[in-house]
């Protein structure tokens, strides 16, 4: 079965593709690597008039470590990110979340831009890089702007995205000193599926145990994937204790907003999100995890 | 659209329409049968290719996105007559039944063995995570993938 005829346009630089983007007529979308939007073309959902595609746009597909900061092109794939020796070393929460994505054939097309840029609750790696305190680096008509990747899902499937702005990059600064992540996720189904709830959580532990930094990421507990803020404002300061643990959970499970669909039912996504943030927590304090 | 590339050792120019997908372009471009259409979103794997020594999905990544690489497919297994390891392990072992889901397992199994030419049986279950099989189990097809890593 083919895909309805579209008109495919690529551009050689981001400032062309903007152009394009912005000039066209009918639905137009960008394209990356296509693991998502070819896939709902093929479904019917969407049926757009012509596709921008990003790939002869040079430098895109960068991994850099600068200032201490990592920047990941938009269009750097999946499989580049996770047999990056810098992104394992430095940022292995990343690394580990980025290797959960679908299965191989499929990350080593699909792009950490792509990823953001579709806004999907159930991502993998979105978890990952709001732990991270990542930031999303947009160019549009208008110029360039950088979003905290905590104030870039704006809704269900929707990124805070104006109609012509790209994202370009992933910045993602270093993690706190001593700090411990890992990333969860929870598929009843099968081990490629995408996560029913996929949980990361970076904490940083004092000499006596206490917390001083916790951050949980989750990812389809909510329209968007989110922060469980409440949760990490019950650790910091705290002893990371099985109750601690077990209290961060039971708030994150409450402050979560998940939706129902074939996978699973809300409640359940709820019960899930309280059994894997303790497991998770735990398994970084004790350093079976991370 | 023009298209140029290598396929299966050989340089291939072409002509294909700018909304077709490797998948179509393989299969009704270029009349290699072996790329199987399955799901036709990226699930089942059975249109698995390489690009470049990487799986990739042929339903899912655009036609144009293969300009300048380097594909294989199942019709570049064999080399100068001889068929690759794994395709004489599939053999050897029965490790297919219907045979339609093949040609993509063979192609990730020999991504795997180019990135890691002695994988566990865990890792050859991982690489192989997104190829489905409804009749073989898996068994037999993970021991060929291991078989064919032991003899090289």
């Amino acid at each position: 079965m083919r895909l309805q005829p579209f008109r495919l346009l690529e551009p050689e630089s981001l400032p062309e593709a903007i152009e394009a983007l912005g000039r066209l007529d009918g639905e137009a979308r960008l394209v990356a690597g296509g693991t998502a939007l070819v896939a709902m073309m093929r479904l019917g959902l969407v049926k757009p008039d012509r596709l921008v595609s990003l790939h002869r746009v040079p430098g895109l597909s960068r991994i850099r470590v600068d200032g201490g900061a990592l920047e990941l092109g938009a269009m750097t794939t999946h499989a580049d990110i996770e047999r990056s020796r810098a992104v394992r070393d430095g940022w292995p929460l990343l690394a580990e979340a980025v290797h959960r994505v679908a299965t191989p054939a499929i990350r080593t097309s699909g792009t950490i831009g792509g990823n953001l840029a579709y806004a999907e609750a159930a991502s993998d790696p979105a978890p990952a890089l709001l732990c991270l305190n990542a930031e999303v680096q947009v160019v549009g008509s208008k110029g360039e702007r950088a979003i905290p990747v905590t104030r870039f899902f704006r809704g269900f499937y929707e990124a805070a995205l104006e109609p012509n702005e790209i994202v370009a990059a992933v910045r993602v600064p270093t993690p706190p000193a001593g700090a411990r992540g890992g990333y969860v996720k929870f598929t009843p189904r099968s081990a490629e599926d995408k996560p029913l709830v996929g949980v990361a959580a970076l904490v940083a532990l004092d000499a006596s145990g206490r917390c001083v930094e916790a951050r949980i990421g989750l990812g389809g507990a909510a329209p968007t994937p989110i922060r469980a803020e409440r949760a990490e404002h019950l650790l910091r300061g705290e002893p990371l204790t099985d109750s601690a643990a077990r209290a961060a959970a039971e708030t994150a499970a409450a402050e979560a907003d998940p939706l129902s669909d074939l996978m699973g039912s809300a409640d359940y996504r709820r019960e899930m999100i309280r059994v894997w943030v303790r497991r998770l927590l735990i398994g970084l304090r004790d350093g079976t995890r991370g | 659209m023009t298209l140029s590339f290598t396929l299966n050792g050989q340089p291939c120019a072409t002509e294909a329409p700018e909304h077709w997908t490797v998948l179509d372009l393989l299969r009704d471009g270029l009349g290699l049968m072996g790329t199987k259409y399955g799901c036709g979103e990226g699930v089942c794997g059975t249109c698995t290719v390489l690009a470049d020594g990487r799986p990739i999905r042929a339903c899912l990544v655009l036609a144009a996105h293969v300009r300048g690489r380097t594909l294989v497919t199942v019709e570049g297994l064999e080399l100068d007559g001889r068929l690759d390891p794994i395709q004489t392990a599939f053999a050897e072992r029965g490790a297919a039944q219907c045979g339609y889901c093949t040609p993509g397992i063979m192609l990730a199994a020999k991504a795997l063995l180019l990135e890691n030419p002695s994988p566990s049986e865990h890792e050859v279950r991982e690489a192989l995570s997104g190829n489905l099989c409804r009749c073989t189990g898996y068994t037999k097809i993970v021991e060929a993938v291991l078989a064919a890593a032991g003899s090289r």
